[in-house]
């Protein structure tokens, strides 16, 4: 990873921790693989040069619970940051070559292309499928002087392996798959294989076989071993 | 892989072709010119240096307000940074167009 893109990451995380407004979100996609290298300190399965891109996906689990009022879009300006409304639908991206910071909110009710307003924060966020399960069991990792909230390793992976059959590029799908599978064989490796199974079990029946589909197709037998106990 | 990596550029450069436009965009909704200030016996003066048909225009702004010089000085940094970073983004696209083209599968 190129050091200047850390650098950038690193100093949006200072700024969001500085507005008061870190807490509000997990951090999500690609991008958590980053900082998943410290709860997977010593297992040497984990690949930290693992593909992705410049997205950085921010989940706000609670966005009528937010109580500061920060402009991110004004907040990130000096930084070079400039604000794109995706297409038709009224998200935005903040774009910067180094990185394209989204922000998210879990999906309610009937599918949506509607984007979801948070005045407070000055933006307006993609509402997606999915992304409860990501923040229903988070995990704090230590940045410098602050914590960061991340999804569940088991969670993140989970998760990947149920969107990967709504891809529509197979590309995506494949990417989807490698990262979930590389994920819980470190997960295997550092012991946690009842962690897992139990967060398979809490999960709804029709995703379950979905993942026990996704995974028969690509013959993972080590994982689904560990889901058919 | 290769198509999963592919996938990757393809998605880069559309982002990097989006973000292009971004700049350009933003670069044209900054206020035009730069200050430039002359002091004559002790009295602060401004005009607006800016270019007009190839000519480069001295307009007088006589004496102006904290925030209309706040506004200018703040228009100066980001063009300044806008137009570094659509040169970076200008060198990805043409990266990531000479990778997606090359001979060798990717």
């Amino acid at each position: 990873m190129e050091k200047k893109q850390y650098e950038l990451c690193l100093e949006i995380l200072r700024r969001f921790h500085k507005a008061n407004i870190l807490n509000d979100f997990v951090l999500i996609g690609s991008w958590c693989m980053v900082f998943y290298k410290d709860y997977f300190v010593s297992i040497p399965f984990i690949n930290h040069t693992t593909l992705r891109t410049r997205d950085m996906d921010f989940l706000i689990s609670m966005p009528n619970k937010i109580k500061q009022v920060v402009d991110i879009p004004i907040l990130l300006k000096d930084l070079g940051f400039v604000t794109s409304f995706r297409g038709s639908r009224g998200y935005i991206k903040l774009d910067h070559p180094d990185l394209i910071l989204e922000f998210l909110v879990p999906a309610k009710g009937k599918d949506s292309d509607k984007p979801y307003s948070v005045p407070k924060l000055g933006i307006n966020a993609e509402a997606l499928r999915f992304l409860d399960f990501l923040s229903e069991n988070t995990i704090r990792v230590e940045v410098e002087d602050f914590y960061l909230n991340l999804p569940h390793p088991a969670n993140f992976a989970l998760q990947k392996l149920i969107i990967s059959h709504r891809r529509t590029k197979e590309d995506k799908a494949i990417k989807d798959r490698n990262i979930a599978l590389e994920i819980l064989k470190a997960l295997i490796n550092k012991g946690e294989v009842n962690i897992i199974r139990q967060i398979f079990r809490s999960m709804p029946g029709k995703w379950q076989t979905k993942i026990i589909r996704g995974l028969e197709e690509t013959n993972e037998k080590e994982i689904l071993g560990i889901f058919k106990k | 892989m290769v198509g999963v990596i592919k996938g990757v550029l393809k998605e880069e450069l559309q982002n990097s072709l989006r973000m292009k436009k971004d700049y350009e965009q933003a670069l044209k909704n900054l206020p035009k010119g730069s200050l430039a200030v002359r002091e004559i016996r002790g009295h602060k003066y401004y005009y607006l240096v800016r270019r007009i048909d190839k000519k480069v225009k001295y307009i007088y702004k006589g004496k102006m307000s904290e925030e209309e010089k706040q506004k200018y000085s703040e228009a100066k940094e980001l063009r300044a940074k806008y137009r570094k970073l659509l040169s970076q983004v200008k060198k990805q696209i043409r990266f990531l167009r000479s990778s997606l083209r090359g001979k060798e599968a990717i």
